[in-house]
């Protein structure tokens, strides 16, 4: 026994110490507690806070491919995604938006909840700390209600969750709706929107920082809400949507960005004599330098370095746009206009000349741009605003491309332009529509959308209904992630477009993902349809 | 609990030493030697039946020991017949022993060896002899087809690529996958790390009850290796060399020019055979050499390997220096043995870019390689002179890639261990060992700024791009352990008890970076003149480092048997790793086996054996990652310079051990020439490890890890050797071995997915492998094909005949898809068939192997051979299989074939060639071996080995990623394999 100790026992002991059971895991490559810094102030983006993370969750699916912004976008009449032979096919899943055949598997629908409820767990977790005072307290209900309000347009019946790790009963639509009308409210310290409220002594205060959350946010998400009251809850709260925006047009703190507000134009090219020196007006507000734009009330900071995830300039133009714009990479050729959503632009509209490429593309130097392997006649890159079929063989170099969010010289993948959630072009439609969808007279309207087209440099109109006002709409905030919301709510989501049929009214709200379902045990029920 | 571990273990101790006794009489002594040649064995056993006494031979081969006249002493030798001698009044006893026969060959098990009619479960000894020759770049390569249930491949044979071992099909979804690999006693060693011209057998632990006593990482079967031991005597040297050319078997079968350009074809006005422009002759080549011998007690075998090869890619292929001594001694009057190995490997490895072979077979056969060639104004300058279809998605010239770029990677890997036995008592001895392991690599890659595969050479200003990643393993092993021989007349047993301790650590550092001045120099050797470092947001940067990685263990084990005919094995060993939760982290894995030696009983006419035995054990799974358990988060660093986190990952404290519990049993059978092993095993593996889809409501992020499900697999194995004919000129001896194995997932948390998207361009929608609970893995799954309609668009087949075609990719779970299986990726049955032919100094060795029943999808059919218009500038695919009018890639059956094969693997013919007088060398032999001679297929693709896991798909010149193989999705044969390879390679062996 003796000897048996010494050796076998000994040398354990004297190699290994207590060690010889110890199975404590400390991990050295991986963070597993929460870490929060606050910034400078005054430093790059504005802020010194630590509501960094939540307000990021914003970034993601945005502006780039696969998620949120592709649902909206290419679910509408304004985008889509033709398949180019195999490539851009992928499987279907963006012929199923286009045509709003997609079910409860659908990967961009996925990824879109799984994105969405993830940021709400960053503000949920801001909100159960202590490291954060009142007013940060306030813009991250404001901002966690924002994406209550995604996941409401989107799939209705959602579970509220305002504690991390917890679990809650399925709400239906207009529970929903009332969740964050009562969060965004009690953000703004009132109990109601009418006539005569006093917002001034809100907590979130009035301080002008586009990439956080004031009392004018606040109110523009409200807006927002109200104008959807009706597809949410069946009640229509158009005269509350009219307050809120006008609160914030009339405080005079933003203005319509027009003539004289101008920046410089970062995608020049010093041999294309026809590309302008500096961006002015309705271009300026969505430039890569658009930080600072009076128009800007709550937009999504995107940099090319500190801020990544807005990649419109690959998802758009074909890959040989490389060479107009001396972009880092090539582009994926994805994302275009279908023509007739192009052609409603009148050829003086301000805007039209902003939001499309089309036609024969030059490179930085100046010359044609050559696509050896083109699949149409000839071998000049031009991008021609007839897209020749959705799928399967749809022609490489069809359709207008997108180039609203404007692209600057030696781009990245990773764009630089911020990206409105509430702009002050919107409120005015906002308010035009509230106005006289509450009174029943779309001549209310006319002031704000006249204002709007001014400042695109077209003439007024003297009437408008239903179907103008969509269209002028369509052609303000075209690429802005709200064509697919506009269509329900003004009732031509079901209809028919270029290659796309009726479609069902169940289709106005997305499926469930069935992996969540399957994941949630039974406490998540599929919406009606499906 | 730690005090319930110590108390088990020494109460264990306590059993073995009360049961040691002394007693002593005469004296007898002698010497023990080989029958065959004289020889002295060393260490061989002699031990005086009944009593527990008993001693080794010295390095003379002779012993002493004191029994009683009319005992019986038992002289043992590994590989040879025992022999039984009674005691009579001569105080000498001399023996010879002869090689052993099949009952009695040695077997290696977890911390011991035990004769192979003791064995209770499936283990299967490869000998040295029977080995694969030819090039071998692993020793993995060594067994491939050689044991019943082990699968091993190597699709298309890239020479830097691991081989794929799997024991008994899939054993765990996501954890170690690979059969755990243990040298000369120390688990878990580098296979990378051993010269296949250094291992002398290698044993194969198949089932659960050999294996439990590896615990946690035996669930994917245990391979033992032993390398090759001095012998004592005169020094003795050995050359080993080899020489071998290879080519490319089969590549993807393509258009040239003028069927490219009549099929409608972009034509760009020139020739070119892209896949020649990028191949070349393989070569390789090996010099081994060895010295052997000892003096006194001690021996020696010291070893240098050089192998170089160069595979059908061009600038691919390495260079490895290994060297090995491996010391053997004995001290304290014979008492203290010790072992001690020491081995090194220093491999220089040209990885080159397989994107090459991929990008040849896509890329338009009219392009020209140089762009002063194009049809249209080309800037040649900017691309290295090369031609590049800049406007085409998934498009590189593969000349470009192959010539311009340099991805090369060094890897040195140090071990020694040394085990330390010392004999307390005749019948009882103790071994410590201790065991250290490092290994570093590094890798660079470098895309100079002309080129446009990852050099951005169509950037103004941003091009070149140089990847640095290094990483550096290491663990290191204490174990302690002790054996209790004891003998009660027809009973005998044997135990073993110890502690293990074994520590892992792993770091790395992945730079990446571009915008580089010129290429003057190599700048991923001076990384520091990037413009990057100017533009932060450019350059990718990570490093990791594990935390410490711990393997704790207790385990024992009991041997019994019984009139040497009944056989009883019992282990346990409880082991804990770091990896799990708090709470989960021990696990116990215990085994029981039970052995009849049934004809000792039946005594059946012609019958030389027959043996029935029953396994059963437990073994675990680690998973490959640390930190399970635990939340993971990210860091969101603001432009202003605040520091804020979000989940990435949830925790799950509850996590588990993954068990899987393996019921084996086997019959072991000879006659005259005639030998059987047949093997059924049932196995549960439950609790297995994913990281999988939760409720991201609740966790805030949409992934754990959690114990996902259950998988249950049932299999047979048959090994049949015949010796057709065998006289002393003239022998042929074949063998034939066959299993099979069906797995089925029994229990899932998802009740179905589908996992494994096809990629880009287009099909990264479309996954094609269906899991669903309560089914086998593997199933291919899509629409089934049935013609093609008036716009060039694939028809599908209404599978549930409901008037409604559901046909699209996302759309395979619906209830009313039209999805059917389209095939399995795992085969139904694997072959290997050895025949060897010995005409006096002749051998002809030819080993047949073949896999059947499985499936594969094409991809690159998939991809490629539908005519569609806008994909005019790649090349199509074009075989047999090719549909008239398709103008339009979309999976289905179409492209999924039956990939059953036969094929002539390895054919050696060998001589012994006499020297007569000739005194400078001995023993020469030289031999020549054919791989891949023939393959018979029906199999369209390059290479219709068995695909077990999906890498992902990667395109557009993004980089593969090969850590976390999908193993729920065998029977992919993806655009990044290599083009299979025959070799014919000389071989010389001499004694100097």
């Amino acid at each position: 026994m003796k000897s048996l100790k010494k050796y076998l026992v000994y040398p354990c002991i004297l190699l290994m110490a207590s060690a010889c059971t110890d199975l404590e895991e400390n991990l050295k490559g991986d963070i597993t507690t929460d870490i929060s810094i606050p910034g400078l102030p005054g430093g790059g983006g504005g802020t010194s806070d630590v509501l960094g993370a939540a307000f990021a969750g914003l970034r993601t699916g945005t502006a780039n491919h696969g998620s949120y912004y592709s649902v909206q976008e290419i679910t509408s009449d304004e985008m889509c995604i033709a398949a180019k032979g195999g490539d851009w096919f992928d499987g279907g899943i963006l012929v199923e938006l286009h045509r709003h055949t997609y079910t409860p598997g659908h990967t961009m629908i996925k990824d879109t909840w799984n994105n969405t409820y993830g940021a709400i767990n960053t503000c949920n977790e801001l909100l159960a700390g202590t490291s954060i005072d009142d007013n940060q307290r306030a813009q991250t209900r404001a901002l966690r209600a924002y994406f209550y309000m995604r996941l409401l347009d989107l799939y209705g019946n959602v579970k509220i969750i305002t504690t991390p790790g917890t679990d809650a009963p399925q709400s239906n639509r207009a529970a929903v709706f009332a969740f964050v009308e009562s969060e965004l409210l009690a953000a703004l310290g009132v109990s109601e929107v009418t006539a005569g409220t006093d917002f001034s002594g809100s907590v979130l205060g009035t301080a002008v920082n586009a990439y956080r959350i004031n009392t004018y946010s606040a109110l523009g998400l409200l807006a927002k809400l109200y104008l959807n009251s009706e597809v949410y809850t069946g009640t229509p709260r158009f005269d509350k949507a009219a307050i809120a925006a006008g609160y914030v047009i009339d405080s005079g703190v933003y203005r319509l960005c027009g003539d004289g507000c101008k920046v410089p134009n970062l995608g020049k090219r010093p041999a294309v004599a026809t590309d302008p020196v500096e961006l002015e007006g309705y271009a300026a507000v969505f430039a890569p330098n658009n930080e600072n734009n009076p128009e800007h009330i709550f937009s999504v900071f995107y940099d090319e370095v500190t801020g990544p995830d807005m990649n419109f300039s690959q998802m758009n133009l074909h890959y040989s746009s490389q060479f107009t714009y001396n972009f880092q990479n090539q582009p994926w050729n994805g994302y275009a206009t279908l023509e007739e959503f192009y052609n409603s632009y009148e050829d003086g509209d301000a805007r039209k000349k902003n939001n499309f490429l089309v036609g024969n593309q030059l490179d930085f130097g100046g010359s044609a741009i050559l696509d050896y392997a083109s699949d149409d006649d000839d071998i000049q890159l031009s991008y021609t605003p007839r897209i020749n079929e959705l799928a399967p063989n749809a022609l490489r170099e069809s359709g207008a491309r997108g180039s609203k969010f404007s692209f600057k010289q030696l781009g990245r993948d990773n764009m630089s332009n911020d990206y409105p959630i509430v702009r002050l072009g919107e409120l005015y439609l906002i308010r035009a529509e509230g106005l006289a969808r509450a009174a029943g007279n779309w001549d209310l309207a006319l002031p704000d959308v006249n204002a709007i087209r001014a400042r695109a440099k077209v003439a007024d109109l003297s009437s408008l209904t239903a179907e103008s006002f969509l269209a002028e709409r369509g052609r303000e905030m075209f690429m802005e992630g709200v064509r697919r919301t506009d269509l329900i709510r003004l009732g031509k989501y079901n209809g028919t477009w270029w290659e796309k049929p009726a479609s069902p009214a169940h289709v106005n709200i997305f499926p469930i993902p069935q992996s969540q379902i399957d994941a949630a045990n039974g406490t998540l029920a599929q919406n009606p349809g499906y | 609990m730690k005090r319930f571990l110590t108390k088990w273990s020494i109460s264990l101790f306590l059993v073995v030493g009360m049961t040691a006794s002394m007693i002593a009489q005469k004296t007898i002594s002698g010497t023990v030697t080989d029958a065959a040649n004289g020889d002295a064995l060393i260490g061989a056993n002699v031990l005086v039946k009944g009593s527990g006494t008993g001693t080794i031979t010295d390095i003379d081969g002779t012993y002493a020991l004191k029994a009683n006249e009319g005992d019986v002493l038992v002289f043992s030798y590994t590989g040879y017949v025992d022999q039984e001698i009674t005691i009579g009044a001569s105080a000498t006893i001399n023996v010879s022993l002869a090689a052993g026969q099949l009952l009695d060959e040695v077997v290696v098990v977890g911390y011991g060896t035990q004769k192979s009619k003791e064995v209770t479960s499936a283990v299967v000894s490869v000998s040295r002899e029977e080995f694969n020759k030819g090039p071998i770049s692993d020793a993995a390569q060594l067994l491939q087809g050689k044991v019943a249930g082990l699968q091993i491949y190597n699709r298309g044979g890239d020479p830097n690529r691991a081989s794929t071992i799997r024991m008994r099909g899939i054993s765990t979804v996501g954890a170690n996958v690979e059969p755990l690999v243990v040298v000369d006693g120390i688990i878990g060693a580098s296979l990378q790390n051993i010269d296949p011209n250094d291992i002398e057998s290698m044993d194969v632990l198949k089932d659960g009850s050999a294996a439990a006593i590896y615990g946690s990482r035996g669930s994917s079967g245990v391979i033992i290796i032993t390398t090759k031991k001095g012998k004592k005597g005169d020094v003795k040297v050995g050359y080993s060399g080899q020489f071998g050319v290879s080519s490319i078997r089969r590549s993807v079968q393509i258009m040239d020019a003028q069927e490219f350009v009549a099929a409608g074809g972009t034509n760009l006005g020139n020739t070119t055979d892209w896949v020649d422009a990028v191949t070349q002759s393989g070569q390789n080549q090996v010099h081994g050499v060895s010295v052997e011998g000892g003096m006194g007690k001690t021996s020696y075998r010291v070893s240098g390997n050089y192998r170089k090869v160069d595979g059908i890619l061009q600038n691919t292929g390495f260079d490895q220096f290994n060297t090995r001594l491996n010391l053997n001694t004995k001290a304290l009057n014979d008492k203290l043995s010790i072992d001690f190995n020491t081995s090194y490997t220093n491999k220089t490895q040209n990885f080159g870019f397989q994107e090459a072979l991929r990008y040849a077979v896509l890329y338009n056969p009219t392009a020209p390689i140089l762009g002063d060639d194009s049809p249209y104004p080309f800037a040649s300058a900017q691309f290295g002179s090369y031609f590049e279809s800049l406007g085409l998605f998934d498009a590189f010239n593969p000349v470009s890639i192959v010539n311009q770029n340099s991805n090369t990677g060094k890897r040195r890997e140090f071990n020694y261990g040394a085990n330390f036995g010392y004999s307390i008592l005749d019948n009882l001895t103790a071994n410590f060992r201790i065991a250290q392991q490092s290994n570093v690599s590094s890798t660079r890659a470098y895309y100079p700024t002309t080129s446009h595969f990852r050099g951005n050479a169509t950037s103004p200003t941003r091009k070149g791009r140089a990847d640095l990643y290094n990483d550096d393993f290491s663990f290191k092993l204490y174990e302690a352990y002790a054996t209790h021989l004891s003998d009660f007349g027809k009973s005998n047993l044997t135990i073993t008890g110890g502690y293990s301790y074994q520590q892992n650590n792993f770091s790395s550092t992945t730079i990446g970076l571009g915008d580089f001045p010129n290429n003057d120099i190599d700048f991923s050797n001076n990384i520091e003149s990037s413009q990057d470092l100017r533009n932060a947001g450019f350059i990718t940067l990570n490093s990791d480092a594990s935390p410490d990685d711990k393997i704790i263990a207790f385990f024992g084990r009991a041997n019994y048997s019984f009139d040497d005919a009944i056989f009883v094995n019992a282990s346990v060993r409880r082991e804990g790793s770091t990896k799990l939760g708090e709470g989960n982290q021990w696990g116990l894995f215990p085994s029981f086996g039970v052995g009849v030696d049934v004809n000792k009983y039946t005594q059946l006419a012609n019958v030389d054996l027959l043996k029935v035995r029953v396994g059963y054990g437990v073994t675990g799974s680690l998973p490959r990652d640390n930190g399970l358990s635990k939340a993971i988060r990210v860091i969101e660093n603001g432009a202003d310079g605040s520091v804020t986190s979000k989940l990435s990952r949830a925790a799950n404290p509850d996590l588990k051990w993954e068990e899987k519990a393996e019921t084996n049993l086997g019959i072991e059978f000879k006659t005259g020439r005639f030998g059987a092993v047949l093997d059924l095993y049932n196995r549960d593996i439950k609790d297995f490890i994913l990281n999988r889809t939760v409720d991201v409501a609740i966790f805030g992020v949409n992934n754990r890890f959690e114990n996902a499900g259950q998988l249950n697999t049932k299999g047979i194995e048959l090994a049949l050797t015949y010796d057709v004919v065998k006289n002393s000129d003239f022998s042929y001896t074949t063998g034939v071995n066959f299993s099979t194995y069906k797995t089925v997932l029994d229990s899932y948390v998802i009740p179905q997915e589908m996992r494994a998207v096809l990629g880009a361009p287009g099909q990264n929608g479309t996954p094609m492998i269906l899991v669903r609970e309560g089914q086998e893995i593997g199933q291919i799954w899509g629409p089934v094909f049935t013609g093609v309609d008036d716009k060039g668009a694939p028809t599908f087949q209404d599978v549930n005949g409901d008037g409604v075609i559901v046909a699209d990719a996302d759309k395979g779970l619906e209830p009313n898809a039209d999805f059917a299986v389209l095939g399995n990726g795992i085969p139904d049955f694997e072959l290997g068939w050895t025949n060897n032919i010995s005409y006096k100094g002749w051998n002809v060795n030819a080993f047949f192997r073949g896999a059947f029943g499985h499936s594969l999808v094409n991809t690159w059919r998939a991809f490629y051979e539908p005519r569609v218009s806008s994909q005019s500038s790649y090349n199509y695919v074009n075989t047999d299989l090719a549909v008239d009018g398709l103008t339009s890639a979309r999976f289905s059956s179409l492209y999924v074939e039956k990939a059953d094969f036969f094929k002539l693997d390895n054919l050696t013919i060998s001589r012994n060639i006499g020297l007569g007088d000739f005194k400078g060398i001995s023993n020469l032999n030289v031999s020549l071996t054919g791989q891949n001679l023939f393959v018979i297929t029906g199999y369209t693709g390059a290479d219709p080995e068995p695909s077990l896991f999906y890498n992902g798909a990667t395109d557009n010149g993004g980089v593969e990623t090969i850590t976390n193989p999908d193993v729920l999705a065998p029977g992919i044969d993806s655009r990044n394999n290599y083009f299979s390879t025959r070799a014919v390679t000389l071989g010389i062996n001499f004694n100097f």
